[in-house]
């Protein structure tokens, strides 16, 4: 037997606690004399030597990425926990129904759900989604709460800015009922009414980032959602209602 | 028994000046908090003689962020995120320990399929979480190479969480009343693949590190850990196993489906560095049997029994439970007051912290190079520590 002989694990059964375990026993060698114990280390040194030459012979098994020059073809999973967004129906619209759950649900209260009346309906609806990025921790505690299956976490996860005030996000681009309540109304004119357009860094949350001067949202990047058809040409917000407030 | 409670300031008196002319004065040396060997931000202030070391006066508490006082107005779901940023490598094993006593304390019973994927999960981290730390073992000791090879497997690794979980790190994965999604469809295929992939791997692992002279003299011999002594410091895990104790709650308290398993648990002989670093080896193989024996033979069945935005009611009651995570014991004990979901308190039962400790009576006499192998054979996290 070689001096370092990783095989040489003895089995044995133990008690302990009044249960007999099966055990077995790391190896342990004793060094031999002193010529030999020259030539084991001169060994063991090689061995390793010559299995990183092995890897730098044979570049295929190295299996580093080279990000960020591959960002063209990152694949994520499609669990991925990153940013957190809306989901929206085959018109563009939104599901929220601003029941709050998510909010309720969010272990460090990242998500602020801001909800009004309904200017027609007078029936509750989101006006404004405010998610924290910055103290958010991509627990999925939010998606999980939805009942309505109305957010997902997205895979964006790029999101370095200069200015923190730059993470808080409004994920809604129209404050207004969800899909559902909105398919019930027939009328185009009174469902263009009912929504009003919402910007990504826009809102009433102290250090929310539209009001800086000088600032453009450029971090709201990631955030290209598809444009809701239904508001394509929105309408002035009513007095009082949905105004922004920067 | 007496306990003696000296103060930092206290212990960091200048010493006595020797009588004798030759004999050299005793003097302080902080080790971190930023220091490469903490993996983290761990002071140690070592009391030195010359080389030698006479003391070791940990200093633990900068990345306190007290998390089991934030628990204290947080619901049972939403703890299991907090448990993640404890030991990060074991962050299924914690999110475990704290479902176990939500779901002890509120009787909620878990089905076959669920304990099949926790179980699974666990030994899968606890292969990811040994194979990282022996590339951080070779960095420490010299070896840059093995950091990473260990960093390549972990990734390997990774990639399966990320599938099936959404995360790389924190997972809160396992919460009360089952998983948070069930598995992916591609997991047991993938599964295998990796787990054929690991097995030479370790051997290689042996090639490249264990055999090697600078390891085997840095770490033979060096720092034996009673086993008297680690059951007092009540150390845990690999730790205490290589001193010889084969205490492992897998065996102890057969939770999770540990009990269909066949596994051996991992001892050291003697209870020096070199035993604390095999025990590791050896366990990632045993891992790898455990993942081999469950992998085929998942069960059908719901994986989340609670509906999600429903409280969880738990009787007014004290709970405890543990979980055996690839450092050791971590137990949460949790106080129901029976009127709120919340616990008053919860505390968590961290094995770092007690393996910490443990250098307190490993390094005297050893010296300073010898605390470098010594606490990278601990393995400690450091967030686990401070909590
Ligand atoms: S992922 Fe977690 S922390 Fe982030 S917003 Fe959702 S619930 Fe809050
Ligand atoms: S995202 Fe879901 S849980 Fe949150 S307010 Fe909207 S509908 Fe309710």
């Amino acid at each position: 037997m070689s001096f370092m002989d990783f095989t040489d694990l003895r089995y044995e059964k133990r008690t302990l606690g009044g249960k007999i375990l099966p055990v077995v026993v790391c190896p342990r060698f004793n060094p031999r004399s002193q010529p030999m114990r020259v030539f084991d280390a001169v060994k063991g040194l090689l061995q390793g030597m010559r299995l990183t030459l092995g890897y730098l012979l044979s570049p295929s098994k190295i299996v580093t990425q080279q990000y960020p020059e591959n960002r063209a073809t990152l694949k994520f999973p499609e669990r991925y926990r990153a940013i957190l967004k809306f989901k929206y129906d085959e018109n563009g619209l939104h599901k929220c129904t601003g029941c709050k759950n998510c909010e309720v649900a969010c272990p460090n209260a990242s998500i602020k759900v801001i909800t009004r009346d309904s200017v027609i309906t007078e029936d509750h609806e989101l006006d404004r989604y405010i998610w924290r990025l910055d103290s958010c921790m991509f627990c999925n505690a939010c998606v999980q709460a939805c009942p309505f299956d109305a957010i997902e976490m997205g895979h964006a996860f790029e999101n370095a800015v200069y200015d923190r005030r730059l993470l808080i996000y409004g994920l809604n681009p129209i404050a207004g009922p969800a899909a559902s309540a909105l398919e019930n109304e027939e009328d185009p004119e009174v469902r263009r009414r009912m929504s009003d357009p919402r910007t990504i860094l826009g809102g009433p949350i102290p250090l929310n980032g539209a009001g800086l001067p000088n600032l453009k949202p450029v971090a709201a990047a990631p955030f290209v959602d598809p444009l809701p058809i239904a508001v394509t040409d929105p309408l002035p917000p009513e007095d009082g209602e949905g105004e922004e407030v920067s | 028994m007496t306990v003696t409670i000296r103060t930092l300031n206290e212990l960091l008196q200048p010493s006595h000046l020797p009588a004798h002319p030759l004999a050299t004065q005793e003097y302080f040396v902080n080790m971190g908090p930023q220091h490469p060997i903490s993996h983290g931000s761990l002071r140690l202030v070592l009391r030195l003689d010359g080389e030698t070391v006479k003391e070791v006066i940990p200093v633990p508490g900068f990345v306190h962020r007290g998390v089991e006082k934030m628990c204290e107005s947080l619901t049972p779901r939403q703890i299991v995120p907090y448990t993640d940023r404890l030991d990060y490598l074991s962050a299924f094993m914690n999110n475990w320990a704290i479902t176990r006593v939500v779901e002890t304390a509120a009787g909620i019973e878990s089905n076959e399929r669920i304990e099949t994927i926790r179980t699974l999960m666990s030994e899968l981290q606890r292969i990811q979480s040994h194979a990282l730390w022996w590339g951080v073992t070779g960095m420490d000791l010299g070896a840059f190479t093995a950091f990473l090879y260990g960093f390549r497997e972990r990734e390997v690794i990774s990639e399966i969480f990320e599938e099936t979980v959404g995360a790389r790190l924190t997972m809160n994965y396992i919460q009360p009343g089952g998983v948070m999604y069930d598995i992916h469809p591609n997991f047991v295929k993938r599964v295998k693949d990796v787990m054929a992939y690991m097995k030479p791997i370790i051997d290689e692992y042996d090639t490249l590190l264990s055999g090697n002279v600078i390891l085997q003299e840095r770490c033979r011999n060096i720092g034996i850990l009673s086993p008297e002594k680690a059951i007092a410091l009540g150390c845990t895990g690999p730790v205490l196993r290589a001193s010889g104790v084969p205490y492992d709650l897998r065996k102890m308290e057969n939770y999770g489906v540990y009990n269909k398993v066949d596994f051996n648990v991992v001892v050291g002989a003697v209870g020096d560095c070199w035993d604390r670093y095999y025990v590791r080896m050896q366990e990632m193989r045993e891992s790898i049997r455990i993942v081999e024996q469950l992998i085929d033979s998942i069960p059908e069945g719901p994986t989340m029994t609670l509906r999600y935005n429903l409280p969880i009611e738990m009787p007014e009651g004290t709970y405890y439970s543990q979980v055996e995570t690839a450092r050791g014991v971590f137990g949460a004990f949790l106080v129901a007051e029976g009127k709120s979901e919340k616990p008053y308190p919860l505390h968590f039962r961290s094995p770092n912290y007690n393996n910490l400790w443990s250098v307190t009576a490993l390094a005297p006499g050893w010296r300073v190079a010898d605390i470098i192998a010594i606490l990278s054979s601990l393995d400690l996290v450091i967030p686990d520590i401070d909590r």
